[in-house]
């Protein structure tokens, strides 16, 4: 099955050369991103940050309301005010938080749910893979407090060595404009 | 690049152009749940709906509220919208270049005329029926206009303007009051400590790219107090981002944890607060190596560079607060008693070296905004404030202000009323002016029946 893909909205991350992936290597693409998931499910945020690579762009715009002809900017630069625009270390400073045992935003922990739909993968001229998927991250706290994260990712992943993959750069687009949370005390 | 200056005017006739029988607004005597000399507030003012509504009245409709900052405006026809209290605007420059602000609602059926966040655009039409209104607020076209009685007149339906606009160092204000104070004497000598993070640059401020923009549950007073008068929540609600800040991942050291300090104490309700140290500096490292510190003590003065000009927290009441290290600049909008909507934009010197400014970025959106490391832990705690205050026992019981009470004085260094960093004094008189505004008739209440 061969398609040209359009890039996400709002993402510089080249088209694809058009090549859909075989359906295997789709199942493993897959499979990380569940497995991806249940590590932030169960709180085990130190072996999430092994998903990445170590020269990692991790980015989420703002998106604003604009008129239809100046739709182009509705979402954020680069270089602008962001939800998360970070590296591998800045990810790594903000998880070596929770280790404190005095992170409020977090303590008692939230219960969260990460799912992870509509991945669709793609072979990048230089060898790379371009994945987007669907996310929809619930999050249950205290009580009766919830919120709901709706958006998609755009990735660019690495085939390792060992058949494993590393995420290289990543693109969070929250469908919301202003959020509907308190806070972002979970990862995408 | 102008603004209207504040002149005196009438209140614009459409409003209130309908009286409204005295009965449908209570407005109650606060005095009692205010108790500023004793250091004790009453809860009710974070939950009771009815206030909330004397609120809008009588604080927000009179106030000074930050809009937006000037560098959000460059050629005519730019826009922002935003809100006055739950009032919602369109800032806008005009073809003069002139910076105007009008409620953003069409004058024929009410609906918001501009629903986009900011843009660029010639007039503002409405999708409803598709009255069109110009930069300059005035109603250029209404389809079928020959329906109307003979009487109508287009200048009559014009937006309704915010009166009284007026900007302090790029910073964008604007007052439903016609007869407002002057900005300048409102603000009074918190221009001081305002100066020491918008005057740093000779050529001033500007802001980056977009508004990060979230809600969360509590009352607007809880955040605005907060980052008028609370240092004293810094080692407990942010433990976390300290230890992960410090250079040895522990914390900092008893000597930083317990740094003097300042705390600036406006009547009018403006507050400051500052750690005091010859060696205060920016946290970000490139912000830290592109200062000139003596060139700073020269310019702003040496007490400025030791305490204002880098850690600290403020804010000009009633709901805009800054933080000066990282150049966050946020508005508190209400949104009901229960819950705040938080805008926030990142600050920075109009010179720095785009790396320098992309430093500071980084170190805003990381340690504050939604998903920053210190601002998460205060949206928690405001958050289970308000989560609980329903209760009727928990919402009789007074809560605390007494720190530093009576601490107030003039220090000899810094300019105004201060008092210790660590004090509730700032808070006491953010509270004393909110509850003068409640109990004192505002602008739009005059003549009406009764008031």
């Amino acid at each position: 099955m061969t398609e040209t893909m359009a890039p996400a909205a709002g993402t510089d991350i080249p088209p694809t050369d058009g090549r859909l992936v075989d359906s295997e290597l789709a199942y493993r693409v897959q499979q990380f991103y569940f497995r991806e998931a249940e590590l932030l499910d169960d709180g085990r945020f130190a072996d999430w940050l092994e998903v990445f690579d170590d020269d990692l762009f991790y980015w989420a715009p703002l998106r604003t309301n604009r008129l239809r002809r100046q739709a182009a900017l509705s979402v954020g630069a680069q270089g602008e005010a962001a939800y998360f625009d970070e590296t591998k270390e800045s990810l790594a400073w903000r998880i070596r938080r929770y280790d404190s045992g005095m992170a409020w935003a977090e303590d008692p922990p939230s219960r969260t749910r990460h799912l992870i739909s509509n991945v669709t993968v793609h072979h990048q001229s230089d060898g790379t893979l371009s994945a987007r998927c669907a996310f929809l991250v619930y999050r249950n706290r205290l009580q009766t407090e919830t919120d709901i994260y709706a958006g998609g990712r755009t990735d660019i992943l690495r085939i390792q060595p060992d058949g494993g993959f590393k995420v290289a750069r990543r693109e969070i687009m929250f469908d919301a404009n202003v959020l509907q949370a308190k806070n972002l005390s979970t990862f995408f | 690049m102008s603004t209207e200056d504040s002149c005196p005017s009438k209140a614009n006739p459409a409003i209130g152009r309908l009286p409204r029988p005295a009965s449908m607004i209570t407005n109650v005597d606060v005095s009692a749940l205010v108790d500023t000399d004793g250091g004790m507030i009453d809860r009710s003012i974070y939950t009771d709906r009815g206030l909330y509504g004397q609120e809008m009245r009588r604080v927000f409709a009179r106030s000074w509220l930050f809009l937006a900052h000037e560098s959000q405006f460059k050629k005519p026809g730019d826009f922002f919208t935003t809100f006055m209290g739950e009032d919602p605007v369109i800032v806008t420059m005009d073809k003069t270049k002139t910076i105007r602000a009008y409620l953003n609602s069409c004058r024929h059926r009410g609906v918001r005329l501009c629903r986009a966040d900011a843009g660029a655009t010639k007039m503002f039409t409405c999708t409803y029926h598709g009255w069109s209104f110009d930069l300059a607020g005035a109603l250029q076209s209404v389809p079928n206009e020959k329906a109307y009685p003979e009487d109508f007149d287009r200048k009559d339906w014009s937006l309704i303007d915010v009166p009284s606009l007026a900007t302090y160092k790029g910073l964008i204000f604007g007052n439903w009051d016609p007869n407002a104070e002057p900005l300048e004497e409102s603000l009074g000598d918190m221009r001081y400590y305002m100066d020491a993070m918008l005057d740093r640059d000779p050529e001033g401020t500007e802001v980056m790219g977009g508004v990060m923009k979230w809600e969360l549950e509590g009352n607007w007073k809880l955040a605005a107090e907060q980052f008028a008068t609370d240092w004293y929540h810094v080692n407990m609600s942010h433990a976390s981002a300290l230890m992960v800040m410090s250079p040895t991942g522990r914390g900092p050291k008893a000597e930083i944890a317990a740094t003097p300090g300042r705390q600036f104490v406006a009547p009018n309700g403006h507050g400051a607060g500052f750690p005091t140290h010859p060696k205060s500096r920016f946290d970000a490292g490139p912000v830290h190596e592109y200062y000139d510190y003596p060139a700073l003590r020269e310019r702003l003065g040496d007490a400025a560079v030791e305490g204002p000009m880098t850690t600290g927290h403020a804010t000009v009441f009633p709901n805009f607060s800054y933080l000066p290290v990282n150049g966050s600049i946020r508005v508190w909008h209400p949104k009901g008693p229960d819950k705040i909507e938080v805008w926030a934009w990142i600050l920075v010197d109009k010179s720095m070296p785009d790396e320098v400014k992309d430093a500071q970025r980084l170190y805003n959106l990381r340690t504050f905004g939604p998903s920053g490391i210190f601002e998460a832990d205060d949206g928690e705690n405001w958050s289970e404030v308000q989560a609980i205050s329903h209760g009727f026992v928990t919402n009789s019981v007074p809560l605390n202000f007494q720190m530093g009470i009576g601490s107030e004085r003039n220090d000899g260094v810094y300019p105004g009323q201060t008092s210790e960093l660590y004090s509730d004094a700032a808070g006491r008189s953010f509270y004393k002016h909110w509850a003068g505004l409640m109990n004192t008739p505002a602008w739009h209440e005059q003549g009406q029946p009764g008031q």
